[in-house]
């Protein structure tokens, strides 16, 4: 059933209820009072009657009289009395009978008293009223007057009366239905509009609208539905942004293992197949050797990649920073040695809240991209101060076109270089997941031909009051929120803001 | 006799050094560039008098630094060389478009060594390139008269053996099977046992006297040894 026909419905029925029942009950009190005032006005009239006929009587010589003649008389005395509505008994038995009325002969006793008083009797022709007394005379006989009046009109018009009342009613009813119909489908039209909105969104038409008129509940539900619209348009757009840099990070991925995998199959065949010369064949081998390292080293960062998306994935606390500085340098200095390079660390921060093994990660591989980009005997700065951590190195550099874009993940300047030096793409893109799960913001800064600079910049004041998982994520959202501003937004920024969205629906 | 020479253009070291060490051992010379700039520029440069090395074909990775493959195919068209691409592109909107642009084959990475050796030789045949003679060591395969000589004298070979010199010369230094070898001297709808292919091999070793080269590799086959 439709919401207009309930409504209308239950509009009829009240109107139907209040209505009806309340004039029925006016027209039913209406119909009792005159009847009761009639049966009071016939009490008083007979009252009044039957005392000037006991007069009367008592003044005539009445018992002397033939009974005839006394018949007559009385007869006589009725007439004059009144109109055609009255009936004398004589002993109990009826002599004189103007009316059209017969008395049944219960009736006819069970007016004994002097004191007038009244029933009310229904028949089949009619409503009457009867009243009697017996008249006080000193005659030895009792007489007994009794009055009929017809009130047959009263009730027949009561009756037009209830007809007239139901015919008014019918119509009030009809025009209430007929109010509240236009009334309900005027109020309901813009749930019309929101219905067809939503038929359309669910069809895959996002971001429908829909006109808000008024300020009453159904226009705050337009609003509401106009805005969850564009939330979810939003969103969903979000979303297959991240699918689309997913499918890109999937691709780039399958291109970077189909390199080292093609080597390896390509070498082994020959091995297998080819008649080759010792010195081609050692040559084969270490190709062999090489394409696999490569995949081992790819398919470890990936994994650390992978695992930085959990969301448990970062145990904060507080870190001396000098001790991290030197396990840097411990891990570093030797590898850097062999190439030639040299590392110089400079700490001057305090205790800070990170995760060690995630900032010593992050530290090591963007010590690892400086090295890739050094000419040996160059050095590699690794400064802390404050809350900032900055690496720098004098290499090769970045062009200023391509910075945007080196946190994305298998993104790499130049391609040929980075993979001979062992690189896999991935480095920026971890630290960049890495910085994020801090909330601190990685800023880049290169010339080309001169160095690179690398800024990690901590929260401040994030000394043990807010370490609470809920805190980090806001401030990862923010620094974020800095990342996209400054162009250098990155596959993993953006999966992470859905999961956070997705948590903060949840909870 | 100046051997066939194939350029190859590919930006990935590794995979560069494979295909040219395999072309080195089938018999062919070859050279290369990893930067698809500096082939254009080469092939530019060859047109001026003096520079008339006989390129026969050209194996061309797609993507490239500076020029990719696709935009290099004017200039191999140019120069008539025909183009095989190799490329880890797999989609087919990047296969039609090779094929459509003019490369005579396209072969997705990773490839099978045997595959591409057998796909440049087709392509040389189909383009009238192929080598037109053969040698290993002392012997002599004149493709256009249908005739082996060793040491200037003929030697006379039924037309399947004459076959199966022929292929294992091609594909020198490359190991086939038995199975292989048959499937590609008498098609796949040969039923026969394939130890037959154990008695050409021993008439060639026999009436070439090539013992030493002509090797049994174990639980592979057979291979014609001849390294340059």
């Amino acid at each position: 059933m439709k919401l207009w026909a309930k409504l209308t419905a239950v509009t009829v029925l009240t109107v139907l209820l209040g209505a009806g029942t309340a004039g029925a009950a006016v027209l039913f009190r209406s119909v009792e009072y005159n009847r009761h005032r009639e049966m009071e006005s016939c009490r008083e009239q007979l009252s009044v009657a039957a005392y000037a006929m006991g007069r009367e009587m008592d003044r005539t010589l009445l018992k002397e009289y033939s009974p005839a003649a006394k018949n007559s008389y009385l007869d006589f005395l009725l007439q004059k009395f009144g109109s055609a509505s009255y009936i004398l008994l004589e002993n109990g038995e009826e002599i004189c009978n103007q009316t059209l009325y017969r008395l049944k002969d219960g009736e006819k006793k069970i007016w004994q008293e002097e004191q007038a008083w009244s029933r009310f009797q229904k028949l089949e022709d009619g409503y009457f009223v009867i009243a009697g007394q017996s008249i006080p005379s000193g005659l030895d006989a009792s007489y007994t007057l009794i009055l009929i009046r017809d009130i047959s009109d009263l009730y027949r018009q009561g009756k037009r009366q209830l007809a007239e009342g139901t015919v008014i009613l019918a119509a009030a009813m009809l025009a209430a239905a007929l109010l509240t119909f236009l009334f309900v489908k005027r109020i309901l039209r813009p749930l019309g509009e929101l219905e067809a909105a939503a038929k359309q969104i669910s069809q895959g038409w996002l971001g429908q609208q829909v006109q808000v008129k008024g300020r009453d509940e159904i226009g705050e539900l337009a609003e509401a539905f106009n805005h969850m619209s564009q939330q979810l348009e939003r969103q969903v757009e979000e979303l297959s942004q991240v699918a689309d840099r997913r499918k890109l990070l999937l691709g780039s991925m399958a291109h970077e293992m189909k390199t080292p995998m093609t080597s390896i199959i390509g070498y082994t065949d020959t091995l297998l197949h080819v008649k080759l010369k010792k010195e081609k064949q050692e040559k084969a081998l270490e190709h062999i050797y090489a394409a696999s390292t490569r995949l081992e080293r790819l398919s470890g960062k990936l994994m650390e990649l992978i695992g930085l998306y959990d969301n448990d994935s970062i145990h904060m606390e507080e870190t001396d920073m000098k001790a991290l500085f030197a396990r840097v340098k411990e891990l570093e200095e030797k590898p850097l040695e062999e190439r030639d390079l040299s590392l110089r660390c400079f700490c001057e921060m305090e205790k800070c809240l990170v995760d060690p093994d995630l900032m010593e990660s992050l530290l090591l591989n963007l010590i690892e991209n400086a090295a890739r980009a050094s000419s040996p005997r160059e050095t590699i700065f690794l400064t802390g101060k404050g809350s900032t951590i900055l690496v720098e190195d004098q290499g090769c550099g970045i062009p200023e076109k391509e910075v945007g874009k080196i946190t994305e993940a298998f993104y790499m300047v130049d391609k040929a270089r980075s993979k001979s030096m062992g690189g896999s793409g991935l480095g920026l893109a971890i630290c960049s997941r890495i910085a994020l799960l801090h909330g601190a913001a990685l800023k880049i800064e290169s010339t080309p031909g001169e160095g690179t600079r690398v800024w990690v910049r901590l929260r401040k004041g994030e000394k043990g009051e807010d370490g609470n998982e809920n805190g980090n994520s806001g401030k990862a959202k923010q620094a974020e929120e800095e990342a996209d501003h400054s162009g250098g937004n990155s596959f993993a920024g953006n999966a992470h803001r859905l999961q956070q969205e997705g948590r903060g629906g949840h909870s | 006799m100046a051997l066939t020479k194939i350029l190859v253009v590919e930006d990935d070291p590794s995979i560069l050094e494979l295909i040219c060490m395999n072309l080195e051992a089938a018999g062919y010379q070859w050279m290369s560039f990893s930067d698809g700039d500096m082939t254009a520029a080469f092939l530019k440069e060859k047109d001026r008098p003096g520079k008339e090395e006989e390129i026969a074909l050209a194996i061309v990775d797609v993507m490239l630094p500076g020029k990719d493959g696709f935009a290099l195919m004017e200039d191999f068209q140019r120069k008539k060389i025909p183009v095989i691409y190799l490329t880890a592109r797999a989609d087919v909107d990047s296969k039609v478009r090779g094929l459509k642009g003019g490369a005579e084959d396209y072969m997705v990475k990773p490839f099978e060594i045997r595959e591409l050796l057998a796909r440049v030789e087709k392509v040389l045949e189909r383009t009238g390139r192929m080598r037109q003679k053969l040698m290993i060591r002392d012997v002599v395969i004149d493709r256009e008269n249908h005739v082996v000589t060793q040491n200037g004298k003929e030697v006379l070979l039924k037309p399947m053996e004459y076959e199966l010199l022929l292929l294992l010369a091609q594909y020198r230094n490359v190991a086939f099977s038995r199975e292989e070898l048959i499937k590609r001297l008498w098609g796949t709808d040969y039923l026969g046992e394939s130890r037959t292919i154990d008695v050409h091999i021993g008439r060639l070793r026999k009436k070439l006297k090539l013992y030493d080269s002509i090797k049994t590799i174990p639980k592979i086959g057979y291979r014609l040894e001849d390294l340059p």
